[in-house]
């Protein structure tokens, strides 16, 4: 792990810390911004820019935009009132044990780039090899739309999904 | 939203800066094929235009220009255009999807498909933003 990676994974968790601890919602929300800019450069530095470019569009961005958006709708409640926090010890060892399990697991996982992961075993290589068959250069779009195309397909039906409900919760459905 | 007040700074840097945006937003929606984007991420970069238009000079204002209707019209148009596209195969008797099926280069069909996610992904992101950003009253 290069210095690098090692500062931009520590950013990326103390944001993420911050998002999770703030207490007002606007801080969490740039907060929030932070860790997806963190998360972009990050994968930049891993050889993901078509990731990294939806990661800060979408995470930084879009999403940034949409919770301002919904934040300057909201007021902020006035005086000291405060909510305490009360957390049962019920989850707190219900989460504690489905943490420790799942970090468990983590030591089995094939390390970041291992040639012999499953990942490379056929479908990656078949891919690679197939791109520039269909005219293609960028292998990632390659599969996105053609070896995986009926996936991009449900996903935009999804995306379509997600708008119509929005118009429809907002009472717009007639417009 | 809360009433804005129009600065002169935002509203200027918002006009010189929109064609910029729209432009670099086509090139990685139609450049996904050779380069880094695609449908997603273009689409995404050319509804920013929209929301940084709202942010210079209001949601209302940047909304009557956009009906909420035609939005949805153009959501629903990248979500048609990718079936038909991916329904053509069938007509000439491929696999559903095939986009070796029409003769020319693969390239063409999938940057259609690009096209079609991009035109959902812009109208999908700028009606959300429109819909949430909207005063109940207006």
């Amino acid at each position: 792990m290069t210095p690098l990676v090692a500062a931009l994974l520590a950013f990326v968790v103390a944001v993420a810390v911050v998002t999770a601890l703030a207490r007002d919602v606007l801080v969490a929300t740039v907060a929030f911004a932070a860790y997806s800019l963190g998360l972009a450069v990050l994968w930049v530095v891993f050889d993901a820019p078509d990731v990294a470019l939806t990661e800060a569009a979408v995470g930084a961005g879009v999403v940034t935009a949409l919770f301002v958006a919904v934040l300057s709708r909201t007021t902020r409640p006035v005086g000291g009132r405060s909510f305490s926090l009360s957390v049962s010890p019920t989850v707190v060892i219900v989460v504690g044990a489905l943490t420790a399990a799942l970090v468990a697991t983590v030591p089995s996982l094939p390390a970041v780039g291992d040639p012999d992961a499953p990942a490379f075993d056929g479908a990656a290589a078949y891919y690679l090899q197939e791109t520039g068959a269909y005219g293609i250069d960028n292998a990632v779009t390659a599969v996105l739309v053609v070896f995986r195309g009926f996936d991009t397909f449900g996903e935009i039906a999804v995306v379509f999904t997600a708008v119509v409900a929005v118009l429809v919760v907002r009472g717009r459905g007639d417009a | 939203m809360k009433p804005y007040h129009e600065s002169p700074v935002v509203t200027h840097t918002v006009r010189v800066v929109a064609p910029f945006i729209l432009t670099f937003g086509l090139f990685t929606l139609l450049h996904g094929t050779k380069s880094v984007g695609g449908g997603f991420q273009g689409g995404v970069i050319v509804a920013s235009v929209a929301v940084l238009f709202a942010f210079a000079f209001g949601v209302s204002q940047t909304e009557a220009t956009l009906p909420g209707v035609r939005i949805v019209a153009f959501a629903a148009l990248g979500l048609l255009s990718f079936a038909a596209v991916a329904g053509a195969a069938l007509v000439v008797g491929r696999p559903f999807l095939d986009t070796t099926a029409f003769g020319v280069s693969p390239v063409y069909p999938v940057e259609v498909i690009e096209v079609a996610i991009g035109v959902t992904v812009a109208s999908v992101v700028t009606g959300l933003f429109f819909e949430l950003a909207r005063a109940d009253d207006a």
